[in-house]
């Protein structure tokens, strides 16, 4: 990667009037936001779908608060950074229309702000699944940015497959809800459900393994690093605040439901310490800046659902701090990787090195955002990990010695990203780089330090949110103590650990890699790729079989058709349904035409030629018109003559394309035994189907009471004499919209096809 | 084509038309409906491709604008549909409702289910039209791009 091609100017600044536009929203938002929080939060209530029992209810709580100021505040830092990032970006990855492209970037990038504000804010679980899908289908296009990059498009699959397929376990928890308690609102289920049942277990597992999925918790963790294909805003903000953050935040909107459960706060325990641990001990073996900030994103989320796990008010607290910790102080981060980047074209730790004089703000800024993650004194993050360790002592002695590993893990890797681009060696000379790339990055880290010395603001954030997910109070009291109490003791451990790391990496390298290696050879990402592999290849020969020609096609629908109905009538009583009738003189008409068409039906099996396959074809419809006319069907009837004819002139038109020649060789190629053989096989078999479902119901006495009884008595109520046009145009208009609808694409299809593509 | 043909068919066009219109027309009444009026009208023009060949058709007969047609037609249909979603009532509540008086020309009853009959008309008349004459038309373009090779016609 060479230095960046700088643009044409004006060229420039209309690719950065989308990222403003995002930007004046975000700030719009956040201000808001914070006026309704401040003056006591509101509800919006309308009735959406009333005959489903949805409605638009959105409620400001502490909750909805904290992630909608999380989406609005990070979203503007990002948003500033990415109207100078993106022109760049677009230097190094040509476009041809770099100006839609920031259009369709930005304009991604707002509704995914909005529907994360949309997310935190939803009181109505159905409503919270639309915005759930929406974050989805937005990081899809966002992880899949640079489209013609095969790594981009296969992230963006990952990441959609992952988080999506995890959503519909979400909508099944919800409707298992709704089964339950009749209800999709989540304050009328948080009073329902207090007591817990099974139903409310299982639903709330569904729900929380969408959570889990989304905030990249192992087992589901592997598309976040592979995702950091994105370009680097789009990590920043879905990968650190947003995207992973909506999965914890899933976990806390229904954690007054979840926590009923002992068995899944476990189950969420384990889970947390064991994505604290993955993501930790990779993080620590990754060269790529944005994939050691990917891992490190994973075990933070991983603490985030530890302290859910815990429960409790100090749990419920402290996760709602830590996520607020963690955003702010990992955008930062992922902020200067990509500054990093762009000043020295180098991607890794191994590339980068000495650059603290060189960029001495970007150094200084982001050091503070590391110390905030690495939980230093007067920084926000100090007070993460302080409530963290509160959670943890509470618990046990097991809890607080999986607490301070986890904390000098993240010291570990913290220090090892920021000593590794700033300290040491310099290994490539910086160019330089637009203010606007280091500027939201000294806010934030501002943010940080700023939170480090002022908590009273945040941890008001923080215990309302808490509030909201334990459902009481969870009073904080984060304060610098100057004694020996045990979150003190476990901090000071904590770096000791981490400085340990930090010295020793000749030590632990080798076991790492090794951890690293096993989880590609035969963890989740791998069982992942060989299952969709698999079921790749089952759609291949599935539609193999069914589309390869016209035989196998209908023969695909014809068989299986036939089964279902034949185990249908298995399954039901045949009492009265096989009946022999008698033929009386009027039916001596009836037939005979049926004879007839009977014997064209067979005859159409004989002929070779094309034209006179059609002709014969033709004549069954013919006679089957006849035999609807005798039945006393003239609508039918009228129909059917007039499509024999139509298909019969667009045969024989096609043919009349074709040349003669082809025709002819076609027509005398030999026909294998195998496919004549199987060819009567399904013929028949097909044919004895539809016998026995037209004598099951030509047997049944016409009922009194059945639907065309109702339909032929409401004819007149249509203003029609002739129920089959009313039924057409009224009663069932919906199928025939849908009929014609299809009339219409078949019709641009097939001009499409004869003009390829011209217009004339 | 032999001239009673050309003659026969030409004669048969305009009671053709005309027995469409009546078919639609008396849909509501009869038997016959958007679909069949719009088949029947459709076969009347092919028996002129047939008989006069693709390029006196087109000179004899308005029919460039048959896939246009075709479109209006879909459009008409779902708009007809759809419209009483505005007004917050179910899809295809026609106006006017049971039992409210019709206003009636000849035979032709003025309600909106007329009205989507005739799109649905438009729609089949201006596929089955558009589709034959654009394969007419796209055998002739063939012919001119490539020199039949040996055995063909």
């Amino acid at each position: 990667m060479g230095p960046a091609l700088v643009p044409r100017r004006s060229a420039l600044h209309s690719e950065r009037i989308p990222a403003y536009l995002a930007l004046g929203l975000a700030v719009a938002g956040f201000v808001a936001v914070l006026v309704i929080h401040e003056s006591g939060g509101g509800t919006i209530d309308a009735p959406w779908a009333p005959t489903l029992d949805l409605r638009l209810t959105f409620t400001l709580d502490g909750l909805g608060a904290l992630y909608s100021l999380l989406a609005t505040g990070v979203g503007a830092a990002v948003f500033a950074y990415s109207s100078r990032y993106l022109p760049l970006h677009h230097g190094h990855v040509p476009r041809t229309r770099p100006v839609m492209d920031s259009w369709r970037f930005h304009g991604l990038l707002a509704l995914f702000m909005v529907s994360m504000v949309g997310l935190a804010t939803a009181q109505d679980l159905i409503l919270l699944f639309v915005f759930w899908d929406l974050t989805a289908i937005a990081s899809y296009f966002l992880v899949g940015y640079d489209r013609h990059e095969r790594e981009s498009r296969v992230a963006a699959l990952m990441a959609i497959l992952v988080t999506g397929i995890s959503a519909v376990c979400l909508l099944i928890g919800a409707l298992m809800l709704y089964a339950e308690y009749g209800t999709f609102s989540l304050p009328e289920l948080f009073e329902a459900g207090a007591q817990g049942s099974t139903t409310v277990t299982v639903a709330c597992a569904l729900i929380a393994i969408a959570g889990l999925a989304k905030s990249a918790q192992v087992p589901m963790h592997f598309w976040l690093p592979r995702a950091m294909a994105a370009p680097t805003p789009v990590s920043a903000y879905l990968h650190s605040a947003a995207m992973v953050a909506a999965g914890v935040f899933l976990l806390a909107r229904a954690y007054p439901l979840i926590q009923t459960s002992g068995l899944l706060l476990d189950l969420l325990l384990a889970i947390g310490l064991t994505t604290i641990a993955v993501g930790g001990i990779i993080s620590l073996t990754r060269d790529n800046l944005k994939q050691v900030l990917a891992y490190s994103t994973i075990s933070q989320y991983g603490y985030v659902v530890t302290l859910l796990g815990l429960g409790g008010p100090k749990g419920a607290l402290a996760a709602s701090f830590y996520v607020i910790a963690h955003a702010i102080a990992k955008a930062a981060l992922f902020l200067t990787a990509g500054a990093v980047t762009e000043a020295t074209g180098s991607k890794t730790l191994s590339g980068t090195g000495g650059l603290a004089r060189a960029m001495p703000v970007l150094a200084v800024a982001s050091g503070l955002a590391a110390a905030a993650l690495a939980a230093l004194p007067l920084t926000i993050g100090f007070f993460k990990d302080e409530l963290f360790f509160a959670a943890a002592v509470e618990r046990g002695t097991l809890a607080t010695v999986a607490a301070v590993l986890a904390a000098g893990i993240t010291f570990g890797y913290v220090g090892r990203f920021w000593t590794g681009i700033f300290l040491g060696p310099r290994r490539a000379e910086p160019a330089t780089i637009p203010a606007l790339l280091v500027a939201p990055v000294v806010l934030l880290a501002a943010v940080a330090v700023v939170g480090g010395v002022v908590v009273g603001p945040f941890e008001r954030l923080a215990e309302s949110a808490g509030l909201a997910t334990f459902g009481e109070p969870t009073p904080g009291k984060a304060a610098y103590h100057l004694d020996l109490r045990a979150e003190n003791l476990m901090a000071l451990g904590a770096y000791a650990v981490g400085a340990l790391i930090l010295v020793s990496e000749a030590r632990w390298r080798a076991f790492a890699l090794w951890v690293a290696r096993v989880g590609e050879r035969v963890g989740p990402a791998r069982m992942y790729e060989v299952g969709l592999a698999r079921l790749d290849a089952l759609s291949d020969a599935v539609h193999f079989i069914e589309v390869r020609d016209l035989r196998t096609r209908v023969a695909s629908v014809l068989l299986p058709a036939g089964l279902l109905v034949l185990a249908g009538i298995l399954a039901t009583p045949s009492d009265g349904l096989f009946e022999v009738g008698t033929i009386g003189e009027d039916d001596i008409a009836l037939a005979l035409m049926l004879i007839v068409s009977a014997g064209a039906a067979i005859a159409a099996t004989i002929p070779r030629d094309h034209l006179m396959l059609v002709l014969v074809v033709g004549a069954v419809g013919f006679s089957l018109a006849v035999v609807y006319a005798l039945f006393g069907g003239p609508d039918v009837a009228l129909v059917a003559v007039l499509v024999e004819t139509v298909f019969a002139l667009l045969f024989l038109s096609i043919f009349a394309l074709l040349p003669r020649a082809v025709l002819r060789r076609e027509a005398n190629l030999p026909t294998s035994r195998l496919r004549v053989r199987r060819n009567a096989i399904t013929g028949v078999l097909s044919g004895l189907f539809a016998f026995v479902v037209a004598w099951a119901a030509l047997s049944r006495p016409t009922p009194e009471e059945s639907v065309s009884v109702e339909l032929y008595d409401r004819t007149e109520d249509a203003h029609a004499k002739d129920s089959v046009t009313a039924i057409l145009a009224d009663f069932r208009g919906l199928d025939t919209i849908i009929e014609i609808t299809v009339v219409g694409v078949a019709f641009l299809g097939i001009a499409t096809l004869l003009r390829k593509g011209r217009m004339t | 084509m032999s001239l009673a043909t050309r003659t026969v068919s030409r004669l048969l066009l305009a009671p053709a038309l005309m027995i469409a219109a009546a078919v639609l027309v008396k849909g509501y009444a009869d038997t016959g409906d958007g679909f069949n009026a719009g088949v029947i009208a459709a076969l009347a023009i092919l028996l002129q491709y047939v008989v006069f060949g693709a390029e006196e058709a087109e000179r004899l007969l308005p029919v460039r604008r048959a896939g246009l047609c075709a479109v209006a037609g879909l459009a008409l249909s779902l708009v007809v549909a759809f419209t009483p979603l505005l007004r917050g009532d179910a899809l295809f509540t026609h106006v006017p409702g049971p039992g409210k008086d019709v206003v009636k020309v000849g035979t032709l009853e003025l309600i909106t289910a007329v009205a989507f009959d005739i799109g649905v008309f438009l729609l089949v008349f201006g596929a089955i039209v558009g589709a034959l004459r654009l394969i007419a038309l796209h055998d002739r373009t063939a012919e001119l791009e490539r020199p039949p090779a040996g055995g063909l016609r």
